[in-house]
């Protein structure tokens, strides 16, 4: 063992930082492959933070959409200008997602607009958001309905999104602080599916 | 009286060809460009109630003497960049095309290192020991070999 020599001659010490280097790389581009596996898998399904906060009793705010407005009232801005949803704090809002194309939403059209007639003296807004639909089909859907309240416009569905609403028509009601206190997920064919949690909203201080 | 009929049908013909390019374009091409925004498929190939409504507003702009660019560009307008089936070749978007590109040119500079760490891997990797019995059969056998 003593004759062993201290050190090999024929050992490349470049070979062991490359191969390091190479292990160390290797890792990370792995580990990156799984990061984004698992971000992908976590986010195939709709996200459900909202529903699970309403489920839990507590209300979630409402994301800050931006949008053009397609049709103006409400001390919203002129149709093409950009409003805010932030901006109608202290209003109560039943925020509407809907499309020209979308056979439902034709059916609650009415009924939004009635809780509209019913509402508007009281601190409700009713404000349409016409997501993924062509601008024109929208305003001729509008005029056919003879819907007085606003919308905005969405041609994207970034508001969809922001909203983890899954399709249209899904309907909000956002108190006055901003916080969404209810989520409808497809058509509301009665008023009475407005009506009751907009008294509640509406009796709070 | 020929000359006047001949005039009128060659300024006819002239007429139709050079309305003959627009008049080709269809649905189809424009569709294939842009992607139905409630499905993601490309809308050539969708048939929902977006989809269906997209590709009448292409055709009634067809009608109206748009050519394919105008057409997608007005369909940008009102769904943005997302409606495009890939992704334009110029600003943050060129992303998606360079990244593919510098991954198989970086795959493809990286064979020649790895095959040579493997070459060497091999070289340098030490011959196995022989028991003496094998090493005393070996000789026997080249002996006999070499008579």
């Amino acid at each position: 063992m003593a004759d062993e020599p201290a050190t090999d001659p024929g050992a490349d010490p470049g070979g062991d930082r490359r191969r390091l280097i190479g292990l160390v790389v290797g890792a990370v581009v792995t580990a990156l492959i799984v990061v984004l596996l698992v971000v992908g898998l976590l986010n195939r399904g709709a996200s459900t933070t909202i529903d699970d906060a309403l489920d839990a009793g507590s209300r979630p705010p409402a994301p800050d959409l931006q949008l053009p407005v397609l049709v103006s009232g409400a001390g919203l801005p002129p149709a093409g200008q950009k409003a805010s949803l932030a901006s109608l704090r202290g209003k109560v809002v039943v925020l509407n997602l809907w499309a020209s194309w979308c056979g439902p939403c034709r059916e609650e059209a009415p009924v939004l607009e009635s809780v509209w007639q019913r509402y508007r003296g009281k601190g409700v807004v009713v404000l349409g958001i016409d997501i993924q639909d062509l601008s024109d089909d929208a305003r001729a859907f509008i005029r056919e309905h003879g819907l007085t309240y606003p919308s905005l416009r969405d041609g994207s569905d970034g508001s969809k999104a922001a909203l983890e609403a899954t399709g249209v028509p899904e309907t909000f009601v956002i108190d006055r602080e901003g916080r969404i206190a209810l989520h409808i997920a497809g058509p509301v064919s009665r008023t009475g599916q407005l009506t009751g949690p907009l008294d509640e909203v509406l009796a709070e201080k | 009286m020929r000359r006047p009929l001949l005039a009128m049908v060659a300024t006819l013909l002239a007429a139709l060809a050079l309305a003959a390019p627009a008049a080709s374009l269809t649905v189809v091409e424009v569709a294939r460009e842009v992607r139905c925004p409630t499905c993601n498929t490309p809308l050539d190939v969708s048939d929902s109630p977006a989809a269906q409504r997209m590709k009448v507003f292409i055709n009634d702009r067809i009608a109206e003497g748009d050519d394919k660019q105008q057409i997608i560009d007005a369909l940008v307008e009102e769904f943005g960049r997302g409606v495009l089936a890939t992704p334009p070749k110029e600003g943050f978007d060129l992303v998606a095309w360079i990244v593919p590109i510098v991954l198989v040119l970086a795959g493809l500079a990286a064979i020649p290192l790895v095959t040579r760490v493997w070459a060497r891997r091999g070289r340098d990797e030490p011959a196995p020991e022989i028991a003496p019995e094998d090493a005393a059969r070996l000789d026997e056998e080249l002996r006999r070999r070499g008579d």
